[in-house]
């Protein structure tokens, strides 16, 4: 019993003083920033009004604000599947006996280092002239119903990195004598996977739905980099208006109010995510 | 050991090893491009495809020594290697005692529960909404500096981190730690003497990812920092972009010395994440 | 007593320190490209003033900077920005003092002074701001490609597109566009409803005098008219494409400002570009000079020593200063005087002589509204209607608390 106290006691010093922090540095900014979404304060200067909920009206009347959505979650769902379905391959890939190990490791990490300037300039280019050139059509980024897609290919270039190397980091936690024991009972390939592989890294593939969905809802850089939310404003991402508009642009507190909205939506999809995932860890 | 890694050097997956070969084109024809574009220079530069993919006139090192000059490289790099190390140490010891507290007791406690989610929901803040509160908030407190850039890294990536230990820690049998409290060892002599090496490489993984988000950051330390004088080498590298132009050249060059530190430190910290001891403890 | 002595000494060591510390003044601008500049005009000034020290900074995303120190109630003593929307903002947020007592404003030229004034939202008099520098946009042109084919500059819209009918016939592009940055849209809106729409139109809305379908139905038509003189699929490529095609001879002519030719001539250090001024109307002579404050001071409200601040901006406004800054920078001085322009600015010259110019509209444009973007889609779908009842309406929507407070300050004055 007295360990018991301990143990709980040990837990809750731990949790405290970081939670304090938390509070501090994340939780209190964005209660000022949920304040600011009822004015229209312009991000500086003293002058600013209270204007109760009609930016929250405003939002939903918005169509640009509307399409953002549509853009984003189509963009999101799309490029999620696409880079966990790529980096789980590449993780396993990368984690076979496999020759050039570090080598090859080290070379499909570099897409998550390079720089969005860079990734844009590179990127463009090969949708603007060098794609075009092989396939002799126009360019997708000019197509205001495909450019979205570039975004998407240009996303999963980037982030299948970091996934991977969370789902590497997954297989490490798979003792060697589970293969062995499997091999014994003939499971080999696609039922080692499916049977044994897959249900014991069940937690990597949860964090790196959550954090993918995060990514992804959060497009930014790529769009910057490649489009600037053209043509005809058909990629224009939730995050782009936020920033753009919100920060460079003088509708703070309308934007701080498109912030909070976003914000509960993607708390409750991952919420939803991560404990439709966690039930099924369990039955696992 | 001796015996696994003959069972290593055995039998290579060759087929496996020449698709991710093949596969390297999608990484080496944008690096390609990268590096040449570097070597050139602005009036070298065309719209044509052949033109863009041809070898530089002369493979001078002009645009890196010029790049390094503009951008004071030795000393940024000096402060982006103090921020990204600093953060990412901190980082490690906080995030993954929180994640240890959390993983432990989320099945019993609903405060542990609701600190969970109440952390992991705070990766969906987007920062733009607290952008102006925080540079408000840091000056009032007296850390617009480098030191204020680090603890707000250290709340940034927590979410992710969290997650990240949290999930680890699901496959870290609790019957390790139990045994050594049999033993008479307090919980925190036991985390940092049998949990915290198990968990390397976590430590590894939450390494390379808040390194790799800290070392390329640019909004953070320019609203938090400017007027500091203090500059790091992403914010020394917005020099290259103006508002009507851009020395792509410079750019590129700078961008792939920033690059190699970050691919030094990756390549270590995989071999640590490969050999993690978990295996043997577990067994 | 005690006290007294202790207040006596303290004023006597403030004073002492008054003689000998001089005033610190500083300087925070955007135009980080003339970092070197300005580099050289602080050493300058700090080697010829003891009563005054100035630092001049000059940071990349120095908007960003100066509105992050704004919240953090770290003034700078002087900003220098430019003549858009973060002026307006800025100036109605009153961050910004009234300079009409600066004796050095009688050295800039007025149309200068009334294009500034023009940028404030609220019809108030005040002048908050020292036009340095301007810029000029309409069309560049490949000098040496026109002299070999011998084609002449055009005078009015009729010139123009026969003009480019000549060039397309001898088969060369006429035009490029690279209008997948949006915002190089505005480059031929703006320099085409200079020439127009009145330089007032956003203000006679706001006001509720005229709609923007009105006023801008030739503007949108003329820049459509000239997409099939362009670059196939423009949206396709960026600003940075359409300088390289221009400087690669890709096309005789390029809609784009005077700040372009940096980025032009990095690519092709030789080229010889001149500019003329968009022909937007359709009567010859009648054309009006797309041009802009690019760079000017303000002093900010919180400054403590406004004289001293002003003295800065003199040594600042002294012709070799501002010519030294003219010929790194292409500049154009909002001062009074003879100055050495650069050589692509030819083709303006007797314009900016003679003061005809206009602001850009889009500097009256909330950037949240993004008309750069609205141009570009209706660009790309052509449906002229859908896009000017879409700019009025969205006009006032992004304008709402403006409008609101004109008519609250037009009724109280």
């Amino acid at each position: 019993m007295k360990s018991q106290n301990e143990r709980a006691r040990t837990f809750l010093m731990i949790a405290v003083p970081i939670l304090l922090l938390f509070f501090a540095f994340n939780t209190l900014p964005l209660i000022k920033g949920f304040m600011y979404s009822f004015t229209n304060f312009r991000g500086y200067g003293t002058k600013f009004d209270w204007v109760g909920w009609r930016n929250y009206i405003d939002l939903f009347t918005d169509s640009r604000v509307g399409n953002s959505y549509w853009f984003t979650f189509k963009l999101a769902l799309v490029a999620t599947i696409l880079i966990n379905i790529l980096s789980l391959i590449m993780a396993l890939a990368l984690n076979a006996k496999i020759r050039f190990k570090s080598f090859l490791r080290g070379m499909y990490f570099i897409p998550n280092i390079l720089g969005a300037l860079v990734v844009g300039y590179i990127f463009s280019y090969i949708f603007t002239y060098i794609l075009p050139a092989i396939t002799s059509t126009a360019s997708m980024l000019a197509n205001k119903n495909l450019a979205w897609i570039a975004i998407v290919i240009v996303c999963a270039w980037q982030s299948i990195a970091m996934n991977t190397l969370i789902y590497i980091s997954g297989l490490q936690t798979v003792p060697e004598d589970v293969y062995e024991a499997a091999s014994l009972d003939g499971a080999t390939g696609w039922n080692r996977f499916r049977y044994i592989t897959f249900p014991l890294i069940m937690p990597f593939f949860t964090i790196n739905m959550v954090l993918c969905m995060k990514n992804n809802l959060m497009v930014f850089d790529q769009i910057m980099a490649l489009t600037k939310g053209g043509p005809a404003q058909s990629t224009e991402s939730i995050s782009f208006l936020i920033y753009n508009n919100g920060m460079g642009g003088g509708q703070f507190g309308f934007q701080s109010a498109n912030a909070v909205i976003f914000f509960i939506v993607i708390v409750i999809i991952s919420v939803l995510q991560l404990k439709y995932l966690n039930k099924k860890e369990e039955q696992l | 050991m001796a015996n696994q890694e003959i069972k290593a050097t055995e039998r290579f997956n060759w087929p496996v090893t020449i698709l991710l070969l093949l596969g390297l084109f999608t990484v080496l024809f944008p690096l390609y491009m990268t590096v040449i574009i570097a070597f050139k220079q602005p009036s070298e530069m065309t719209n044509s495809v052949i033109g863009l993919l041809s070898f530089p006139k002369e493979w001078s090192l002009d645009n890196f020594r010029e790049a390094m000059r503009v951008t004071d490289f030795w000393r940024s790099l000096f402060n982006s290697f103090l921020i990204t190390g600093i953060t990412m140490v901190i980082s490690i010891i906080v995030h993954s005692l929180m994640g240890y507290a959390v993983a432990r007791n989320m099945g019993t406690s609903k405060f542990y529960r609701f600190s969970y989610f109440y952390i992991v929901s705070g990766m969906f803040v987007p920062f733009a909404i607290l952008m102006m509160p925080l540079v408000k908030q840091t000056a009032q407190l007296h850390i617009d500096n480098m030191f204020g850039v680090i603890i707000l890294y250290v709340v940034f990536y927590m979410p992710m981190n969290v997650l990240l230990y949290a999930g680890y820690l699901k496959n870290i049998p609790i019957a390790l730690e139990e045994a050594a409290h049999v033993d008479g060892a307090s919980t925190w002599t036991t985390y940092w003497k049998i949990i915290f090496p198990l968990m390397w490489p976590m430590h590894a993984t939450v390494a390379v990812l808040t390194a790799l988000g800290t070392w390329n950051d640019v909004m953070t330390p320019l609203v938090i920092m400017s007027g500091s004088g203090m500059t790091t080498l992403p914010l020394a590298q917005l020099t290259f972009q103006t508002q009507f132009g851009t020395n792509y050249n410079l750019a590129f060059a700078s961008y792939l010395l920033a690059l190699l530190p970050m691919l030094i430190f990756y390549i270590v910290a995989q071999k640590q994440i490969i050999n993690g001891v978990i295996n043997g403890a577990v067994k | 007593m005690r006290r007294l002595l202790l207040g006596l000494a303290l004023v006597l060591c403030l004073s002492v320190s008054a003689f000998a510390a001089p005033v610190e003044i500083e300087l925070v601008h955007y135009k980080q490209e003339a970092y070197e500049i300005f580099k050289q005009l602080e050493e300058k000034f700090n080697a010829t003033h003891t009563d005054i020290h100035v630092r001049f900074l000059s940071p990349a995303d120095a908007v960003t900077i100066m509105k992050t120190r704004f919240i953090r109630e770290n003034y700078p003593d002087i900003i220098g920005i430019g003549g858009d929307m973060d002026f307006s903002n800025f100036q109605d947020a009153g961050l910004l003092a009234d300079v009409s007592d600066y004796p050095g404003l009688a050295k800039i030229k007025p149309a200068y002074i009334d294009i500034i004034n023009g940028l404030k939202f609220l019809p108030e008099p005040g002048t908050y701001g020292v036009p340095f520098m301007a810029n000029a946009a309409g069309i560049l042109y490949n000098r040496d490609m026109f002299n070999q084919h011998g084609w002449k500059i055009p005078d009015s819209w009729p010139e123009f597109i026969k003009l480019c009918d000549d060039i397309q016939a001898a088969g060369i592009r006429p035009l490029y566009f690279g209008y997948r940055d949006t915002w190089t849209t505005l480059a031929p809106w703006n320099a085409l409803a200079v020439g127009i729409a009145p330089a007032d139109v956003c203000q006679q809305v706001n006001e509720g005098k005229t709609t923007f379908t009105e006023q801008y139905r030739e503007v949108a038509e003329k820049i459509h008219a000239l997409l099939k003189y362009g670059e196939e699929g423009p949206f396709a490529y960026s600003y940075n494409d359409a300088c390289t095609a221009f400087a690669r001879g890709e096309s005789a002519m390029y809609t784009i400002g005077s700040y372009a030719v940096p980025q032009i001539l990095s690519v092709n250090p030789n080229m010889n570009i001149d500019s003329f001024v968009f022909p937007a109307r359709d009567e010859p002579g009648a054309q009006t000079l797309n041009s802009g404050v690019d760079l000017m001071f303000c002093v900010l409200e919180e400054c403590p020593n406004k004289q001293a601040a002003y003295k800065v901006i003199d040594f600042l406004l002294e012709p070799e200063n501002i010519q030294m800054y003219v010929d790194a920078q292409n500049g154009v001085p909002c001062s009074k005087g003879d100055f050495r322009l650069a050589p692509m600015l030819d083709g303006m010259k007797h314009y900016i002589d003679a003061g005809k110019m206009a602001d850009y509209h889009d500097h009256h444009y909330p950037s949240e509204m993004a008309v750069d973007a609205q141009i570009q889609t209706y660009l790309l779908n052509g449906d002229i209607n859908a896009f000017l009842s879409r700019f009025d309406s969205d006009w006032v929507r992004y304008n709402r608390d403006l409008i609101s407070k004109v008519k609250k300050y037009n009724a109280s004055h």
